[in-house]
């Protein structure tokens, strides 16, 4: 008899813990955490395009966007997709481009395509839009849909340039880690292009970086931290140290090889 | 059944020290006779250093801090007018173990405002226990000996039902006032005692004249312990006790304390049967909190204010057991443990901003459990072996996500340490004949660093001007010691002298690392602890306490410490040749006391802890007693003048060279019932 109650006792347990599994087998919501900026239809391509993005607030800087897209009939996901963007800014009297990263693969990513643009200003200056151009690889059709982005100015600016001394060229960096600062070692990434010609701003990977963070109120700095070197893309990663919350500013010098470039730039973070 | 529990605790290996029946005095003086009777004989014990004592204690404007730095062995590391740091021969902070009735506490305040010593309040005191040498280590795992506060108890013994004692007095120094009570009450088997002590001082005027801006200190203190018989042998006695300190100012530091609280609770079973194998054991469960918060907003030119808020809470057991294996040997077991929570924080506040803050102290505890035991065989009737050794196995471990993610900003490892620590020495006492007596013993004995050298976060010190940070990684210092003391006696006078010597491996010692900038903004750079190969240190002390007259008595103590590290420069906090000696005369229900106190100059400075020269001083003291009773109570009457010629001076151990209190007029009146 109390073999037979074991025996249950072990099957139930043993449902049990199977149930969990199965439970935290179930797919998470690719676009949990993430906010719905705008949806629209690239006619042409047959897709509704959604579009979606870390923040509600689109601020200058790097901004990394999430593109859902749906057969435009029978709503079903679209995995595969060649994906092109163009960000514009129309500021009345001309018109320039901006830095921007289409997706990696024209395979979706958990049924996304991640992307970004760098806005390099704020829309006061003028009105944004950014062009998504689709190529439905499974329905072989292409098309556009274009949405306006509200770009606005953070309290803190996490999108800097420079005219380097070097070749008097123009580079932009973003801030793109840390996102969220602690007490402690934090991942530092920046991404660095230069801009080419109005339209045309590449990743640049032919900077050194050195980062020194301080306390400007305080005076000092913080021990252990580890340049930034160039990754992929234009962009460079390193780490940063923070011994206290409060305002830090990491102050940023560019090198090209033993030049140079600029040593003006910082960004300030605050936590 | 009995053997079975004999058995059992035998083979917990505890090791003892049923306290007073060890203090480093002891052993030289009729130890056997002490452990005997030990709750009845009390503070009579004739130990030297329990003769001091009570000389000292006699003054009842003494504070505990006034007792102890008079004895050979103690040393105060002095910051500001109350909570001095107390170090036994130049050993301090975590090389010591300073304990109440054995319970661990440690201080909330990464500036060591509030070492343990402020908590016992002289009425709350029933002995002062300094260990050293041989069985220094046998509460803890330490290199440099044990300052155990005895707490007084209820008193079965009294002879009225409810007895007790009133304390008022004033000083004009620091023109400080210090209200005392203390009630006995018993009834059948049970007793209950009562104290609360009230103190309050504004800033103190030095020698020469000048106030000492920021010395001011108020504070209440109250303890209850109750004590009851369960049977012939056995009592169980409960002991709580509260100290709450209000803006006590720390000239020599940027910032002074707000609030101070710290609460103690005990409840012990003991037993005590002199007969038996098994002739005495103790078991203690303890609980203990201090919070503590430093505050900068009445300092002048405080460039950012900051707060920073710390607790410290321990809960431990201790066990204790005392065997009688035969008439010349007998074994004292001792065993312990532990656990020690800390976190101190800083938030620093600019306008506009957001507050900036940090983990002094990331969240860490310390576990731990010991165990030791003490032999002492009687080899002859003039010759005494005894054998002590203990060891601890200690963790410590960082507690919280953040004090990881802190430490980790230098490279170090968050992971916990186990530490093993080990224990042993050695010691042989001879008569050489009647009144000569030679003890000799030679110990080794590690310690781990504390909780500040090993994850301190820009720990600031002001002494020298460096920031502070720990290292987890630090190994454990171990020392070598040997004590050879001589004691004489007669009738008459007690004269003792002791001279010790350590080779301590690893020593602990913030080094400057250049490779980091300083948090503290004014501070000179950043200190890291690091060991260094090794630091010796030596110390000669002396005492001789008579009383060539029945009227008369001198007690007087000298003490000399020296202490270098292995690149030759001396260590820092060393005491310079200094003698106290007083004089009193009893005369019927008068007594007059003249008292010097004398030290030569140190110009063996620690230039790396910023140390300067210091010169010597010496000052004279004098006090005059007058005692009647009236129905059935007792009236003291005691006054004096303290540095009676108002000398300006500072001693070696004062940080900041703040000068010491000038000319100091004291009238206390006492009122025992």
């Amino acid at each position: 008899m109390k073999k037979y109650v074991l025996a249950s006792l072990i099957i139930f347990i043993a449902s049990l813990i199977a149930c969990t599994k199965e439970k935290e087998q179930i797919e998470q919501d690719p676009t949990l955490g993430l906010i719905k900026i705008t949806e629209g239809y690239a006619n042409g391509a047959s897709a509704k395009v959604v579009v979606y993005c870390n923040n509600a607030n689109i601020s200058t800087g790097y901004t990394r966007f999430y593109l859902a897209l749906f057969d435009s009939i029978s709503g079903n996901r679209i995995e595969d997709a060649e994906i092109n963007l163009t960000p514009k800014m129309d500021m009345g009297t001309m018109t320039h481009s901006a830095p921007y990263e289409n997706p990696s693969s024209t395979r979706a990513e958990r049924h996304l395509f991640p992307c970004s643009v760098t806005f390099v200003m704020p829309s006061a200056s003028g009105n944004w839009t950014l062009k998504v151009d689709i190529k439905n690889i499974g329905a072989g059709k292409t098309g556009s849909f274009v949405f306006p982005v509200t770009v606005s100015d953070p309290v803190l600016s996490r999108q800097k340039s420079f005219t380097a001394n070097h070749n008097g060229a123009k580079y932009f960096i973003s801030l793109i880690e840390p996102t969220k600062p602690k007490v402690g070692i934090n991942d530092f990434e920046i991404a660095i292009y230069k801009k080419v010609s109005m339209m045309s701003w590449p990743a640049d990977s032919s900077l050194s970086v050195m980062i020194t963070p301080e306390m400007p109120t305080m005076g000092h700095g913080s021990p252990n931290n580890v340049n930034p070197i160039h990754i992929q893309n234009g962009h460079y990663k390193g780490k940063v140290n923070f011994t206290m919350t409060g305002l830090w500013r990491l102050n940023l010098d560019y090198m090209s090889g033993t030049a140079v470039a600029d040593t003006t730039q910082y960004f300030d973070i605050e936590f | 059944m009995k053997k079975h529990i004999l058995l059992f605790l035998c083979s917990m290996a505890l090791g003892s020290l049923a306290a007073q029946t060890y203090t480093s005095t002891m052993s030289d003086d009729s130890s056997r006779l002490i452990q005997l009777k030990e709750v009845l004989i009390k503070s009579n014990s004739k130990s030297q250093l329990q003769q001091l004592i009570n000389y000292y204690k006699f003054n009842n404007a003494a504070t505990l801090e006034d007792i102890i730095s008079r004895l050979p062995e103690v040393s105060l590391q002095r910051r500001g007018a109350y909570g001095m740091e107390p170090s036994i021969r130049s050993f301090s902070a975590g090389q010591i173990n300073v304990t109440i009735d054995g319970m661990r506490i440690h201080g909330a305040c990464t500036d060591k405002m509030d070492p343990a010593t402020i908590y016992i309040e002289p009425l709350n005191l029933e002995s002062v226990q300094v260990q050293t040498g041989n069985n220094g280590f046998i509460a803890g795992s330490v290199i440099g000996g044990t300052l155990n506060m005895k707490m007084a108890v209820p008193d079965f013994g009294a002879s009225k039902n409810i007895s007790g004692s009133v304390i008022s007095g004033y000083q004009t120094a620091a023109q400080s006032v210090y209200e005392a009570f203390q009630l006995n009450f018993k009834s059948g088997r049970m007793a209950i005692r009562g104290t609360g002590t009230y103190r309050n001082a504004n800033n103190y005027r030095s020698g020469g004249g000048q106030i000492v801006p920021f010395s001011q200190y108020e504070k209440i203190n109250y303890s209850l312990s109750a004590k009851y018989q369960l049977n012939q042998f056995t009592t169980i006695k409960t002991d709580l006790l509260a100290d709450d300190g209000w803006n006590i100012g720390y000239p020599a530091l940027p910032m002074d304390v707000g609030y101070a609280a710290a609460r103690l609770g005990s409840i012990s079973l003991e037993q005590l049967k002199n007969e038996r194998l098994l002739n005495k054991w103790q078991v203690k469960l303890y609980a203990n909190t201090v919070h503590h918060f430093m505050d900068d907003t009445h300092r002048p030119n405080v460039l950012m204010h900051m707060d920073m808020p710390g607790k410290s809470k321990t809960l431990g057991a201790i066990f204790d057991a005392s065997l009688k294996l035969g008439v010349k040997s007998q074994l004292q077991l001792k065993a312990d443990g532990s656990s020690t929570f800390l976190k101190a924080s800083m938030t620093m506040y600019q306008p506009w901003q957001l507050p900036m803050y940090m983990l002094t102290w990331p969240d860490n505890r310390k576990d731990q459990v010991g165990t030791g035991v003490v032999w002492q065989l009687k080899t002859d009737s003039a010759s005494e072996l005894q054998f002590a050794t203990r060891i601890d196995f200690i963790q410590s471990s960082l507690i919280s996500t953040a004090a990881k993610d802190q430490i980790s900003v230098f490279g170090y490892s968050a992971n916990n340490r186990i530490d093993f620590l080990k224990n042993i020495s050695v010691q042989y006492s001879k008569k050489v004949n009647v009144p000569f007596k030679i003890t000799s013993s030679i110990s080794y004995s590690e310690r781990i660093a504390t909780a500040s050298e090993l994850y301190g976060f820009y720990l600031f010190n002001s002494n020298d001007s460096y920031d502070y940070i720990g290292n987890p990684s630090l190994k454990n210092e171990q020392a070598w010691q040997s004590e050879v003391s001589g004691i004489f006696n007669n009738k008459y006078y007690r004269f003792k002298l002791t001279t010790f010597y350590a080779h301590i491996r690893n020593y602990i010692l913030g080094t400057i690392n250049p490779a980091v900038s300083s948090m503290t903004i004014g501070a000179k750079g950043v200190k890291s602890y690091q060991n260094i190969p090794w630091a010796n240190m030596a110390s000669l002390e002396g005492s001789i306490v008579c009383r060539p007259m029945e009227f008369a008595e001198i007690a007087s103590t000298l003490r000399y410490n020296w202490g270098a590290a292995d690149s030759g420069e001396p260590l820092p906090y060393i005491s310079p040749l200094k003698n106290i000696s007083s004089f009193r005369i009893k005369y019927k229900a008068y007594s007059l006391q003249v008292e010097s106190e004398s030290a030569l100059s140190q110009n063996r400075k620690s230039r790396f802890s910023g140390e300067d020269a210091t010169a010597g001083y010496f000052l004279v003291h004098t006090r005059i007693g007058y005692v009647f009773h009236f129905k059935g109570s007792q009236f003291q009457l005691q006054s004096g003048i303290e540095n009676l010629f108002d000398k300006q001076y500072h001693d070696h151990l004062d940080w900041g060279n703040i000068p010491r209190p000038g000319r100091n007029i004291y009238i206390q009146t006492k009122l025992i019932f």
